[in-house]
């Protein structure tokens, strides 16, 4: 059996911190044209990745997890037109 | 606890939500009735059809592309004439959706509608729906001044494949557009055997468009008729290679013997897939005598002339 | 949403159907349909309204048998002889004699198929020896169609539950399944009289050369969660070593693509313009061959387009920048790239399994039974070669069929409770840190091992040296890894199932001693193709709480195959002159 790397010292928690790396994301809102906060939840309903969310603070629609797809159900099925799905940066 | 199935939908608790008078919180309306895809919510996005607000009504049409019936085609007519552009678009798509009969009547009411837009979206979702009733007034659309319209008035026609429509369609490969007559050269397919449809198409190898003269050769090829070879082989040497590509496939299903000289030159052209189509040809005429020409091409250098060269010569 | 919340319920029902892309709403629609009185969920990790490879529609369907153009017959021999004769018929049969039909009631649902100017299916040739690609450049609207069938038929859909691990009985027949809730991470227990697995392809399973974890062929919803159910319910899976390897625009990594462009007049070739294949259905063999090209220096890959008409390239653009994956239109727009000037850039795509376009999936019969009781597969994930969109729907059809009438005999089995006690602990196991190591670290570290040890050509030595490295991955995600919320716990859910099917396919492919299937099972060390003792399926399956695989015989053809056919495939490049 292969050693863990990860193998730990009985007394000893090993730390495992967890760092905050950007990224640019692919899906764009117009807050101008979104209507979530009318109660519009389509693009959050049909993204196969869930990465959609409605913001507690403005009302609208934005994208949360960088896990993009770019199927573009959002983009499509927005009443207004407010989601537009750019090809992710790392294969664009 | 979350709810583990979706909600079907309350289609009247939905409905009262058509009367706010905030016009976005309509349009949710429409759109969470037309989710619940239950035929009780028709009356309701029938009457959203008539909403002061065109993004609602536009959403209406929209919608009603989930359903079908009488009182959907004839919601649909009324927004398909809606001053909002936006709107008359989402119903024509919506009317293209249509595939119940009973929808015809509120169509053909508007087949002489004075406009175009109208006309052209009352015709195609006529198309669909098959019904003997659209026939003489898709006839008489095949002398609409506007193209688009005469464009799906071959549609119509085209899909009923009455022998009664020959002369119509064959005066339709005459039109003055080149999209109506490509539409009828191909509607023309359905002909089998007809000598009449056969000698019109081949004057098609002629016009100016070359979509039209492609068509054309692809449509012989299906009606059968061994008199139009002799057309067929002078469009082997049409200027576009596509034109030369349906030509060879069309002799091939007429089984044209005299058309080899004709063929085999096309087996050194510089175009790989017109070499592969003349070999496919002469596989399918299967007349001995293509076996050297054939035998020239076995080491071309590409695979799929190559591949289609081995199954010829396996046919003679 | 996105907090982890506590909480469990129990549901029953009598059919439950896992996955609601393309063949899950179709089993779900036809079980409902053969006992209107049965209760039947349909269980979805995303929502049915867009999930699945279908999520955009599909711009055609690949092998369709239309009278007139194909018979069941020449279809049976086409697979049969594409997939190196490693077919049983039986089932490949069955759905082309059956599709045909299938094709008619999706019309009637709405969805729409080219016609031709008189009304009739305008059928097109792609393969090497028959006509089956039917068009769609209208194909958008499928999902949407599917939708209204399932909710006129007042089938029980369940969104946002990921399944995780079937429930079976005392003797081993399924019992039901349990899901998590992917915003809150609740718990749902369905308990089930029969199960039918369409969860689609491991399509997360190598690394696309793009480094993005979720730039893949398949929806990146579909990350091999129904390979991994099945393999812990002690079902079989079949030729898990003939991978799914495809030909795909480079860096966009998803397809150019021939089957759209091919009726058009395009084609692929080298970099100077010339074909080096004989034909564009997508094959073990033909991708053996670009892998040559690219080795011969007349790489890289292109699908040319630019000897069409202007007008004919502008239809061409309306289908692929509309349909199936639309935003290609903005990628070559990004590039610069005109069909009408330049060739388009491919390149091959990382691996993964899928039985739509190659053969490996849970094996079924023609019934699409599993070796479990009570247990079904259909789609992508069901091994019947070289199904696609319409396999799915078609299979998808069988399977809905035969469960409804299993199940209207049966009462519903009782499950150990403490099965469920256990999956708790396992699931929630990386909520119970406060730090550790991120599930999409052990998502990218795992499959760049695939990459670096399984993609072809396989090498034994790399292999077992990736099995060894695979362990260690595991014992990290065993041992440190974190999930902070709701979703990133679905995540860490999706790479326990990559991690699985990752060891699947290096035990699978170091238990075939042989070359086939072109690049899909090229093994360097072993490089001919060995009838006399492969000639078989390879079946792996969970026993004593590992992977044990056995050699299972080809059923016996009900199409007989001419010698002089069954190398129609190899001979793409081999053959220099006819």
């Amino acid at each position: 059996m292969i050693a863990s790397a990860s193998a730990k010292a009985p007394n000893e928690e090993a730390r495992l911190p967890i760092a905050y790396t950007p990224t640019t994301l692919p899906v764009v809102v117009d807050e101008a044209k979104c209507i979530a906060d009318k109660g519009c939840t389509v693009c959050v309903d049909v993204c196969p990745l869930d990465v959609l969310r409605i913001s507690d603070l403005t009302g609208k629609a934005y994208m949360k997890y960088d896990e993009c797809w770019y199927c573009m159900p959002c983009e499509t099925d927005c009443p207004t037109g407010a989601v537009t799905v750019n090809i992710p940066y790392l294969l664009r | 606890m979350s709810e583990p199935f979706e909600a079907f939908g309350d289609v009247e608790d939905l409905a009262a939500d058509l009367a706010s008078p905030d016009a976005t919180v309509r349009r949710l309306a429409v759109m969470a009735l037309a989710e619940t895809s239950d035929w009780q919510a028709v009356p309701h996005l029938v009457a959203a059809i008539a909403d002061a607000a065109p993004e609602v009504r536009e959403q209406a049409a929209r919608a009603l592309g989930e359903f079908d019936g009488r009182a959907v085609g004839e919601a649909l007519a009324r927004a398909v004439t809606d001053s909002v552009a936006a709107v008359a678009a989402a119903a024509a798509e919506s009317l293209a959706e249509l595939r119940d009969a009973d929808a015809g009547g509120a169509l053909l009411a508007l087949v002489a509608h004075p406009s175009p837009f109208v006309r052209t979206a009352i015709l195609r979702g006529l198309k669909a729906l098959q019904i003997e009733a659209s026939l003489q007034p898709a006839i008489t659309a095949l002398s609409d001044v506007e193209p688009a319209v005469r464009v799906q008035a071959v549609g119509v026609i085209g899909y009923l494949k009455r022998q009664e429509t020959l002369p119509a369609l064959i005066g339709a490969a005459r039109d003055g557009s080149a999209e109506v007559r490509l539409a009828a050269v191909k509607a023309l397919s359905f002909a089998d055997q007809s000598a009449e449809a056969a000698a019109a198409v081949s004057a098609a190898l002629k016009d100016a468009a070359w979509e039209v003269r492609a068509a054309a050769a692809e449509t012989l090829g299906r009606l059968g008729v061994s008199s139009a070879s002799p057309a067929l082989v002078a469009a082997l040497a049409d200027e576009l290679w596509q034109v030369r590509q349906k030509a060879l496939q069309s002799l091939g299903r007429l089984r044209a013997r005299e058309a080899l000289p004709a063929i085999i030159v096309l087996l050194g052209d510089d175009n790989p897939s017109l070499r592969k189509d003349a070999a496919a040809t002469l596989g399918e005429i299967a007349d001995p005598a293509s076996r050297e020409a054939l035998a020239t091409r076995a080491q071309d250098a590409d695979p799929d002339v190559r591949k289609t060269v081995a199954w010829a010569l396996g046919r003679l | 949403m996105d907090d982890i919340t506590d909480g469990l319920t129990e549901v029953s029902c009598d059919i439950l159907v896992i996955g609601g892309g393309t063949a899950g709403p179709m089993a779900a629609y036809k079980a409902k349909r053969r006992n209107p009185q049965a209760r039947v969920v349909l269980l979805e990790k995303a929502n049915v309204k867009r999930s699945g490879a279908i999520a955009m529609g599909m711009d055609g369907l690949n092998n369709a048998v239309v009278p007139g153009y194909a018979t069941p017959e020449q279809y049976t021999k086409e697979i049969t002889i594409a997939n190196d004769g490693i077919c049983d018929q039986a089932p490949v049969f069955k759905y082309a004699s059956r599709c045909f039909d299938i094709i008619q009631e999706l019309d009637s649902f709405g969805i729409r198929f080219q016609k031709t100017e008189n009304g009739d299916y305008d059928v097109k040739k792609v393969h090497h020896l028959g006509t089956y690609v039917l068009p769609m450049p209208n194909g958008d609207t499928v999902k949407r169609a599917l939708y209204r069938q399932l909710r006129r038929e007042q089938i029980l859909i369940s969104n946002r539950y990921m399944a995780t691990r079937l429930l079976t009985g005392r003797d081993g027949e399924i019992a039901g399944a349990i899901a998590v809730n992917t915003r809150t991470a609740e718990f749902l227990v369905l308990r089930a009289k029969a199960v039918i697995l369409c969860a689609g392809a491991a399509g997360r399973l190598g690394l696309p050369q793009s480094g993005y974890l979720w730039g893949t062929y398949e929806n990146a919803t579909n990350s091999g969660d129904g390979y991994a159910m099945a393999y812990h319910a002690g079902a079989g899976l079949a030729n898990l070593e003939c991978y799914q390897i495809n030909p795909l625009i480079k860096d966009y990594n998803g397809p150019a693509c021939a089957y759209v462009a091919g009726p058009f007049g395009a084609y692929t070739t080298n970099s100077e313009g010339r074909r080096f294949i004989e034909c564009d259905y997508w094959s073990g063999q033909m991708m053996q061959e670009f892998y040559s090209e690219l080795q011969s220096g007349k790489g890289p890959v292109f699908l040319k387009l630019n000897h069409l008409h202007s007008d004919t390239i502008g239809k061409i653009e309306a289908i692929l920048h509309t349909v199936e994956r639309p935003s290609r239109g903005r990628f070559h727009e990004n590039r610069g790239t005109d069909y009408r000037e330049r060739m388009v850039e491919m390149h091959i795509s990382e691996i993964g399994f899928c039985s739509g376009h190659s053969a490996s999936g849970v094996f079924v019969d023609e019934f699409a039974r599993t070796t479990v009781t009570g247990l079904y597969a259909a789609g992508d994930m069901a091994s019947v070669p070289h199904n696609y969109m319409l396999g799915a729907f078609t299979n998808g059809a069988v399977a809905g069929e035969h469960a409804a009438e299993f199940a209207a005999g049966r009462d519903l089995p009782d499950y150990d409770p403490s099965d469920v006690e256990q999956e708790r602990a396992r699931v929630l196991a990386p909520t119970r840190r406060d730090d550790g190591i991120p599930p999409n670290q052990i998502e990218y570290k795992a499959r760049r091992m695939v990459n670096d040890y399984l993609q072809p050509p396989k090498v034994t030595a790399k292999m077992k040296l990736g099995q060894e490295r695979l362990a260690e991955v595991r014992e990290d995600l065993e041992g440190a890894m974190v999930a902070r919320d709701a979703h990133e716990l679905l995540r860490s859910l999706e790479v326990a199932s990559i991690l699985d099917c990752a060891d699947m396919a290096a035990a699978a492919s170091l238990f075939r001693t042989e070359s086939r299937w072109g690049l899909y099972h090229y093994r360097v060390d072993h490089p001919e193709k060995n009838d006399a003792d492969w000639f078989c399926h390879s079946i792996l399956r969970k026993q004593d709480g590992r992977m044990m695989l056995e050699k299972r015989p080809v059923a016996p053809y009900i199409v007989p195959i001419e010698d002089a056919e069954r190398s129609a495939y190899d001979r793409q490049r081999i053959r220099e002159s006819a």
